[in-house]
């Protein structure tokens, strides 16, 4: 210390300084007074801050000289405690030197208050409560220092005049004098032009979550985090203003008791600011360097910008710009020409600060645009942006949770099939995919691009190239005049007309944002729109545009039929909810299990679930009423499963009807047909086993890697050397297999396709002998996304040796004597590893357990189910499906059976029941 | 003359002494009565049927399938004000206290529940009345 008393003048004092500063905070403090207004003080200091630089300039003034009045007051006593043995004033002067102290720090605080940010609103609440609590005058107190809620008046009152009064005083009877000398005004002035040109006071900008009092109560911040009762910090605040004046006016033992006792708790209290200042976070939550957001709840607190005195735009251009969440925002005095945005998303509401970060408050291009969010929406600023408190903070949370985000099931499925794993079932996620094994490789060279938190890094529509993009991955759309001068920006980057032309974040969410990922591996987005992905190179491709559809210029695709629901004019959303596409805050393992909507919930026979509009949940009304306009007495169609409101329905004097999202056409909608629900030999079928025309399979898979082919680590999005590659065989479109899944003891038998029959050369990736071919042969359940009107024929099921899982080929029914059989000639070899024809699921007539599909609860037919169902087959290989006697068997096929001609032959297998079946 | 200096004295004391307790005394009594003025005895707000949770000035109004409750939205330790939920818990900002969904602190510093208020709702739901 004794080196730093050395670095003043040799008349200067801390002490001298410190007066020095404190004329300078008066003096600032009048003519702050000028451009601030008590009733709009957030505003009328962002006002002053964006519109007039040399009132930013005396703030930043009035901010530095009394931040430096503090430290030099403080330093002033030190160097008093550390030169004399003892100060020995009288009890009163030190008893006001003592309450001076306290009185500089209430100085302070009402001049931190003032500011009215959400840092002072927070510690105005701290304030209040904390003298509240002080014993019988506390209340009367806390409403005498800060006033009535939401004003300032009072506190304005006691910042500039009764503290500042009794402050003066003190420091005119303690210095004995009322001006600085001319030197220590001078040193003083000369710190303060420095340090208030270049750094601002603060401001928060009342996006960022985290609050901290100022830097003098973050220790005191720190502290009463750890105290339950904080009203015993009163009697610590006691207890330092009693140290203070012990330490003045005692002399001996208790002099030195106490002089140590401060210094032991300035210490401490600067290690407790420390750690408050670059340590915490939102919520007040341990947060370090390099941790995510550290620098945007930490150091945010330090972002200040210097003074502009010729700032980029004109006081009448800043006049023009809307006030936008009580804050001047300079953003819009600049960008005053974009539109393109939907009521809620507009400037004029929101600014542009809320969703693209930067500084609000800024004077130039350069300050605006420092750490500015580009591109908000993707899922790593996604908090910072559509998450924030004021807009959609629950959403944000819940889409990590996603399935879209975690892609768990991939995953897990994945490490399955390599055998790296037990169960398909594991909850993971994609950022945990951190390891190198040989499942994790090949899934970051084939297969996780497609997860919301891949982040969009360039500015442009969502194609059927896209991938990722969180928000924006479904609510980002660029009209026809934004893409086109979009475009235009991408071949003169001169033509910035773009900016103008802002890219609308809506809930216009189409078919085409979903296409970028469903286009492929189930390929839903495709199969729904009727195009099927053939192996056909792009030099192959018939010239038939009505047939035949190039995707991402590689990707050929031939037509089949679409989906009923898309001939309607059905959207992805026009099914599915928001709650299924952005989660519902679970984690799930697979897709079905996310998925709440069943074909069931709109096509029902009987009364449905019904949700009345005040029973939606906020997020089903706000959007149902943005969509649809009023809610009011409406009575929304409701899924069996989770009971969630599908808010583009209604249900009115009996009838069900459907509207869709984005062009608004009405359906009334139908109950299924009689035949599906009247009997019971078909009701644990689901809809889609019957009512799929088709689906995609692929067969005839190996994957290999390759450790000299260019490949791609799609986590970490750039080029690596060395990639799985995946040799496909050949693509049909045909009707789905059928499975059964068996879950909480039901069954049901659903639509299942050759997901892996695969195999897989680990020895490629792990260079060992022993870690040879992996060969599977899984099946995979599939909603297939082709809904036809009509279902699936009986034979199509009952006489078909692909739906039964034995794999294409000719099934025949043999009828020798008394005996009839079946018999399977398949259209595929077997396969030498397992001698199984290479497209099927189980062996003839035969069964298979254990790994067998890509779920854990979907299983191919026992051999007494297939036996059941080709007992039908029997009977449809001589009677037409149409018959009578098939419809009768569909009421009552035992009854059928017993009264059966003798030139009926039953299969071999049939034995009649005790009842003479 | 030594006498009458310390009857001055004393005089003076008292004289001071009753002056500055009626200060004290009116203080106390003009504050109470403003404070007094103030209070509201009781607050109205637009009611959103659909929102569970809605943050309403100072106030937390929780729409649980017709039951509602109405807390403070001040945080039980300081005072501060909680304007978010997050995972079906309500989180101070100062000090990282949270409360479950019925006010009840899960973590601290707080350790007192969040101050509930009488709600009742307007005869056609658009109302919601806080007895405060």
């Amino acid at each position: 210390m004794k080196a730093n008393i050395k670095i003043l003048p040799p008349r200067s004092t801390y002490g001298s300084l410190s007066l020095a500063f404190f004329s300078f905070v008066l003096l600032s403090g009048i003519l702050l007074a000028i451009p601030f207004n008590v009733d709009k003080a957030y505003t009328s200091i962002s006002e002053l801050v964006v519109m007039n630089p040399w009132a930013s300039f005396t703030r930043n003034l009035h901010y530095w000289s009394s931040q430096l009045f503090l430290i030099f007051s403080l330093l002033h006593f030190y160097d008093h405690f550390h030169k004399k043995s003892q100060i020995g004033l009288k009890k009163a002067l030190a008893f006001r030197l003592a309450l001076g102290v306290l009185i500089i720090f209430l100085a302070m605080i009402t001049g931190f208050l003032l500011k009215a940010d959400a840092d002072s609103l927070q510690a105005r609440q701290i304030l209040f409560t904390l003298t509240e609590r002080i014993p019988l005058i506390g209340k009367i107190l806390a409403f005498s220092l800060l006033g009535k809620a939401g004003s300032f008046e009072l506190i304005y009152v006691h910042h500039i005049a009764t503290f500042t009064i009794f402050l003066t005083i003190i420091i005119i009877e303690h210095a004995k004098r009322i001006w600085p000398s001319a030197l220590d005004f001078i040193i003083a002035f000369l710190i303060l032009v420095t340090l208030s040109y270049f750094w601002s006071a603060p401001l928060h900008d009342n996006l960022n979550p985290t609050v901290k009092g100022p830097w003098y109560f973050v220790g005191f911040q720190e502290i009463l985090h750890w105290l339950s009762h904080p009203e015993w910090s009163i009697l610590f605040i006691a207890l330092l203003v009693l140290l203070l004046y012990i330490v003045n006016s005692a002399k001996g033992k208790a002099m030195f008791f106490s002089k140590r006792s401060l210094l032991i708790f300035s210490i401490l209290y600067g290690l407790l600011t420390l750690i408050g200042l670059f340590f915490r976070g939102e919520n007040w939550q341990w947060s370090f360097p390099g941790t995510k957001d550290y620098n945007y709840t930490v150091l945010n607190n330090f972002k200040t910008e210097s003074v502009d005195f010729s700032p980029a735009f004109t006081q009448a251009e800043a006049q023009k710009a809307a006030v936008i969440l009580d804050r001047k925002e300079s953003c819009v005095i600049c960008h005053t020409q974009t539109h393109g945005f939907t009521d809620a998303h507009n400037p004029k509401a929101i600014g542009c600060f809320s969703c693209h970060g930067g500084n609000p408050f800024a004077t130039s291009k350069a300050q605006a645009h420092e750490e500015m969010i580009l591109i908000p929406g993707n899922l790593d600023n996604s908090r910072q942006s559509c998450g924030t408190t004021q807009c959609h903070p629950n959403i944000v949370d819940r889409v990590p949770t996603s399935l879209m985000s975690t892609l768990s099931g991939m995953i897990s499925v994945d490490k399955y099939v390599f055998g790296e794993q037990k169960s398909p079932n594991t909850l993971t996620n994609v950022n945990q995919l951190t390891g190198h094994s040989a499942a994790d490789v090949h899934l970051k060279n084939l297969c996780v691009r497609c997860h919301l938190g891949n982040p969009k890094t360039e500015t442009g529509p969502v194609t059927e190239e896209s991938r990722g993009g969180g928000c924006l991955a479904c609510h980002l759309n660029y009209d026809a005049k934004a893409d086109s001068a979009w475009k235009r920006h991408q071949i003169d980057q001169n033509d910035t007309t773009y900016l103008n032309y802002h890219a609308t974040i809506s809930l216009q969410v189409t078919d085409n944002h979903c296409f970028g990922c469903h286009s492929r591996s189930a390929r839903i987005s495709t199969s729904y729109q009727g195009w099927h992905e053939t192996t056909l190179t792009t030099a192959e491709m018939p010239r038939d545009s009505i047939h035949y559809r190039l995707v991402e210029h590689t990707r050929v695709f031939k037509k089949e039929p679409t989906d009923v629901h898309h001939t309607l004019g059905l959207l992805c959303i026009d099914c599915h909810t928001s709650y299924e596409l952005m989660g519902d805050g679970k984690h799930y393992a697979h897709e079905e299990n996310q998925e709440v909507v069943q074909c069931k919930d709109c096509h029902f026979s009987g009364k449905p679930l019904l949700t009345p509009a005040s029973k939606l949940t906020d997020e089903s009304a706000i959007i149902s009423s943005l969509r649809f306009g009023s809610i009011t007495g409406k009575k929304y169609l409701t899924t069996e499963k989770r009971h969630q409101a599908l808010i583009n329905t209604w249900y009115q004097n009996d009838t069900a009807f459907l509207i869709t999202k984005n062009t608004k056409k009405v359906f009334a909608m139908k109950a299924p047909d009689k035949e599906c629900t009247r009997d019971k030999a078909h009701e644990n079928i689901s809809c889609s086993a019957c009512h799929s025309s088709w689906a995609p399979t692929c067969i005839g898979c190996h994957n290999q890697y390759d450790p000299n082919e260019p490949g791609y680590d799609m986590l970490k999005n750039k080029e690596v050397k060395g990639s799985w590659v995946e040799y496909t065989g050949s693509y049909l479109a045909q009707l789905p297999s059928l499975g059964m899944r068996i879950e909480n003891g039901k069954k049901e038998v659903i639509p299942v396709i050759q997901g892996m029959i695969l195999s897989i050369d680990l020895g490629s990736f792990n260079k060992k002998l022993h870690d040879s071919l992996l060969f599977r042969r899984l099946y995979a359940p599939i909603a297939p996304h082709t809904t036809a009107k009509e279902g699936r024929d009986c034979k199509s099921c009952h006489n078909n040796p692909s739906a039964l899982g034995y794999g294409s080929g000719k099934l025949t029914y043999v009828i020798k004597g008394n005996t009839g059989s079946f018999v399977f000639d398949p259209v595929y070899e077997n396969n030498k590893n397992d001698n199984l024809p290479e497209d099927a699921w189980i062996g003839f007539m035969q069964t298979r357990t254990g790994m067998v599909s890509t779920r854990t609860n979907v299983k191919p037919f026992t051999i007494e189910e297939q036996q059941k169902i080709l007992l039908v087959g029997a009977c449809l290989s001589c009677h037409k499906e149409n018959s009578k006697v098939m419809k009768q068997s569909l009421n009552n096929f035992s009854e059928v059976l017993k009264h059966r001609s003798s030139r009926c032959i039953l299969p071999h297998w049939f034995t009649p029941d005790k009842s003479g079946n | 003359m030594s006498g009458n200096k310390h009857t001055r004295r004393n005089f003076l004391k008292i004289a001071g002494g009753l002056i500055g307790l009626t200060a004290v005394g009116a203080w106390g009594e003009l504050t109470k009565n403003q404070m007094s003025l103030l209070n509201k005895r009781s607050v109205t707000f637009p009611f959103n049927p659909n929102k569970e949770i809605s943050f309403v000035d100072d106030y937390i109004i929780r729409n649980n399938d017709e039951e509602i409750t109405a807390f403070s939205a001040h945080c039980t330790h300081l005072g501060c004000i909680i304007n978010k939920e997050q995972n079906g818990k309500l989180i101070c900002p100062c000090h990282g206290s949270e409360y479950n969904l019925e006010g009840d602190p899960v973590k601290g510093p707080a350790y007192k529940p969040l101050k509930k208020y009488q709600a009742t709702l307007s005869s056609d739901h658009k109302q919601i009345t806080l007895k405060t």
